[in-house]
């Protein structure tokens, strides 16, 4: 008989425990990628992680990804760079992107494989958006544009004798008064005035531009003061705020998504907002009653002009592994090896756009946004879409907030609409 | 050191067994004194680093000039991490704060909230202990559900009463159409003074169950005996109230003030959740300016300057209160 001693149990248990570890060790699949921090704002987290998955298996990659609440997201960022942290790949909305760059934390992308041609698929406008503020580096790829819309409550419009949407913006003030007289509706129009970043100034700049008005110069000065357009637009308001036509609590509403939400309830007839809302509003029937496809789009009121924005991905300027995190951030942003699988995603999934007219020649698109859109109209929408530069000046993110308060005194008749514009511009001067 | 002490507790070897040598250990003689700072060191320690330290480099950052992403120039390392030094500007964010229209108005806003609401959350919350210091049935319960408001995040306090409150979906608004009682729904928030009255009770409904519970505290610890007294004196319940439970209340008068004060100087979830600051800057208070300073417009030096006026603040009413309420107080021996 055998007998294994303690020593020779343990010799053979090592030596099998070692082979196992390593036979595992080969039959896994080799990572060819560097592990790669990527960190973005709470936004659908689980499809974020889906395709980083994807990613993972598909390129051997080893990305590492994060969510971080959208509120906290950016000072986030900054804190953890300044206490040395490199997050490799990183989400940048466009009121920061000048900032993080200016100030050394992410770096251009120009001279890194894939750019030009990336470039030359992009909508000029988008680009512009996405370079630095003298309009010479490209600063990251986009992760989605959007831009304000109007959408409308058909079967209410029906239901009142209103045969077409609105094509002018007195003619929605009419439609709305009729709505309000004949008892269809109590508050038939839902502008995003809320109080956070996305609503009221962007509305503001979205009805400015559709009245024909500059919001600032070209050495991005508020000059709001001098455009009648402006004046046309903030009369609007007052008028529409005094006559009881819109939700009065628009005003305390804390986002965009709260506030498209009320549009759901099917008491309204026209509601502007960003255009990917009207997802779940004319898409989404187990939300909103007016899925499928009661609430439609039509063309943004006077000039048909609207404010457009591109959020992106960027690169951190230390990250030690270049090669990689440029490789994530075509996946993410561009068409890595042809393929646009994260902006595809975004369009399926979210109806967010992107700055590639290609995407929306593809069947898959088309036959997606078909269910609460109609594309074509979108895309002439987006032709008419009007980016700023302003954002890119470093006092440009407080002067958006505080302007809020200003442009919301002026609706309530707090201040009179002259005396605000003018209360717009000595802000920009004060912070500038 | 005495014989006792110096003598050895070890076993001695038995005759005839080998006596290893003994090896000498390096011995450290510590003075009672210094022992006991040992042993609170690593807590006075701990204490320094998540309490003093944060504390300190916020008050300094009050004088300086932040600016987050610059990774260049002085700075210490703690554990691996940076910790800038920013050039000091002496108290000029100070000044700038004072100098904004918007801090005083905020200012304004944040001391009628306060008010406002360390008056509603005393006297509710002293209402709801007297009720509870009675013998009813179904006491326990009450007693326990009480807590409840109190132990909600306050995120879930702010979606439960817009739930409650809204123009358009909220239950007040169907129980009081219902009840014919309005005809129109009533929008809350659309009135700025509405709005941070609004504000003032949702955060009353919150915190007024912790007063209630601490003055319950107290009145269970005041003796029979002194409302037995007053009751053979004749005194009303009012008179007994008056005479004997608020005289032997007052350290928790106290208390339940300066919880009350600091907590309503620093309320912002609330705002966070109902109103962002609006409509206008009409709830925008002390608190809220300070976050945004900080956290939206990235400008660190300004807002924790702001944020230290309310320290401030919340330190002179305590000395206020103390003043009026404990200065001649004599506890009872």
């Amino acid at each position: 008989m055998t007998t294994i001693s303690r020593r020779t149990f343990l010799k053979t248990s090592g030596a099998l425990g070692a082979a196992a570890v390593l036979g595992e060790g080969l039959r896994a699949p080799a990572f060819a990628d560097k592990p790669i921090s990527f960190s973005g704002w709470v936004f659908k987290p689980d499809t974020v992680k889906d395709y980083v998955n994807f990613y993972n298996q598909k390129y051997q990659g080893q990305v590492k990804y994060e969510a971080i609440p959208w509120a906290q997201y950016h000072p986030t960022m900054e804190t953890r760079a300044l206490a040395g942290e490199v997050v490799d790949v990183m989400y940048c909305n466009h009121n920061n992107r000048e900032r993080w760059f200016e100030n050394g934390l992410i770096r251009a992308v120009d001279d890194l494989p894939g750019t030009d041609e990336l470039k030359k698929k992009m909508t000029p406008a988008n680009l512009d958006s996405l370079k630095s503020k003298d309009g010479t580096k490209l600063l990251g790829l986009p992760y989605f544009t959007s831009l304000f819309i109007l959408i409308y409550n058909e079967p209410m419009l029906q239901q009142a004798g209103i045969k077409a949407p609105a094509k002018s913006w007195d003619e929605l003030v009419e439609h709305s008064m009729k709505l309000k007289k004949d008892k269809i509706s109590d508050t038939p129009y839902l502008p995003n005035w809320n109080n956070s970043p996305s609503g009221t100034m962007p509305q503001f700049m979205s009805d400015c531009f559709s009245e024909g008005a500059q919001v600032f110069d070209a050495k991005n000065r508020v000059i709001v003061d001098q455009e009648p357009g402006a004046a046309k637009a903030m009369e609007r308001w007052q008028k529409v705020y005094k006559a009881e036509l819109v939700n009065p609590e628009v005003l305390t509403k804390t986002s965009s998504t709260d506030t498209h939400r009320l549009f759901w309830t099917g008491r309204y007839a026209y509601h502007t907002n960003h255009s990917y809302y009207l997802k779940t509003i004319a898409g989404e029937p187990e939300n909103s009653k007016l899925a499928p496809k009661k609430a439609k789009m039509a063309m943004y009121p006077g000039n048909g002009s609207s404010y457009m924005w591109t959020d992106s991905y960027v690169v951190n300027a230390k990250t030690k592994v270049l090669e990689d995190a440029w490789k994530l951030t075509r996946f993410l942003g561009g068409n890595l090896h042809g393929d646009w699988y994260v902006q595809r995603q975004w369009c399926l999934i979210s109806g967010l756009d992107n700055p590639y007219p290609e995407m929306y020649d593809h069947a898959e698109i088309i036959q997606s946004y078909d269910r609460w859109i109609d594309l074509k109209l979108l895309r002439e929408q987006y032709k008419k879409g009007k980016v700023i530069a302003a954002y890119k000046e470093p006092w440009y993110g407080e002067y958006d907030t505080k302007a809020v308060a200003t442009v919301q005194n002026i609706i309530r008749g707090v201040t009179t609409v002259p005396k605000g514009l003018k209360e717009l511009v000595a802000l920009q001067k004060s912070l500038a | 050191m005495n014989a006792d002490q110096n003598r050895s507790t070890l076993p001695r070897p038995l005759p005839g067994q080998a006596v290893a040598p003994r090896l000498p250990l390096p011995s450290i003689r510590l003075s009672e004194r210094w022992f006991a700072i040992l042993l609170v060191l690593p807590a006075i320690l701990g204490i320094f680093l998540v309490v003093l330290f944060p504390l300190l480099y916020s008050l300094w950052l009050s004088f300086t000039d932040v600016n987050l992403l610059r990774t260049t120039g002085p700075a210490i390392e703690l554990f691996g991490v940076r910790v800038p030094l920013f050039r000091w500007i002496g108290i000029q964010n100070y000044v700038r704060i004072l100098d904004d229209p918007l801090y005083w108005s905020s200012l304004w806003r944040t001391l009628y909230f306060v008010g406002a609401f360390v008056l509603e959350a005393t006297v509710i919350g002293m209402g709801m202990a007297l009720v509870l210091h009675e013998r009813f049935n179904g006491r326990p319960l009450m007693r326990s559900l009480l807590l409840i408001p109190w132990s909600l995040s306050r995120v879930v306090v702010g979606l439960l009463w817009v739930g409650l409150l809204d123009f358009e979906f909220g239950a007040l608004n169907a129980l009081l159409a219902k009840l014919g009682l309005i005809h129109g729904y009533i929008a809350f928030f659309k009135d700025g003074f509405s709005a941070l009255n609004v504000l003032v009770s949702v955060y009353m409904w919150n915190q007024a169950p912790f007063a209630a519970l601490l003055f319950l505290a107290g009145m269970q610890s005041v003796p029979e005996d002194l409302y037995s007294a007053a009751e053979v004196d004749g005194a009303d319940y009012w008179q007994r109230f008056r005479h004997v439970t608020l005289p032997a209340l007052r350290p928790i008068v106290f208390l339940v003030l300066v919880l009350a004060t600091v907590n309503g100087f620093l309320m912002l979830d609330l705002i966070y959740v109902l109103t962002m600051g609006g409509p206008g800057h009409d709830t925008t208070t002390v608190s809220w300016l300070g976050f945004q300073t900080t956290f939206t417009f990235f400008k660190f030096g300004p807002g924790t300057a702001i944020l230290y006026t309310l320290t401030a603040l919340c330190l002179l009413l305590t000395f206020v209160y103390h003043r009026l309420l404990l200065a001649r107080f004599e506890p009872e021996a």
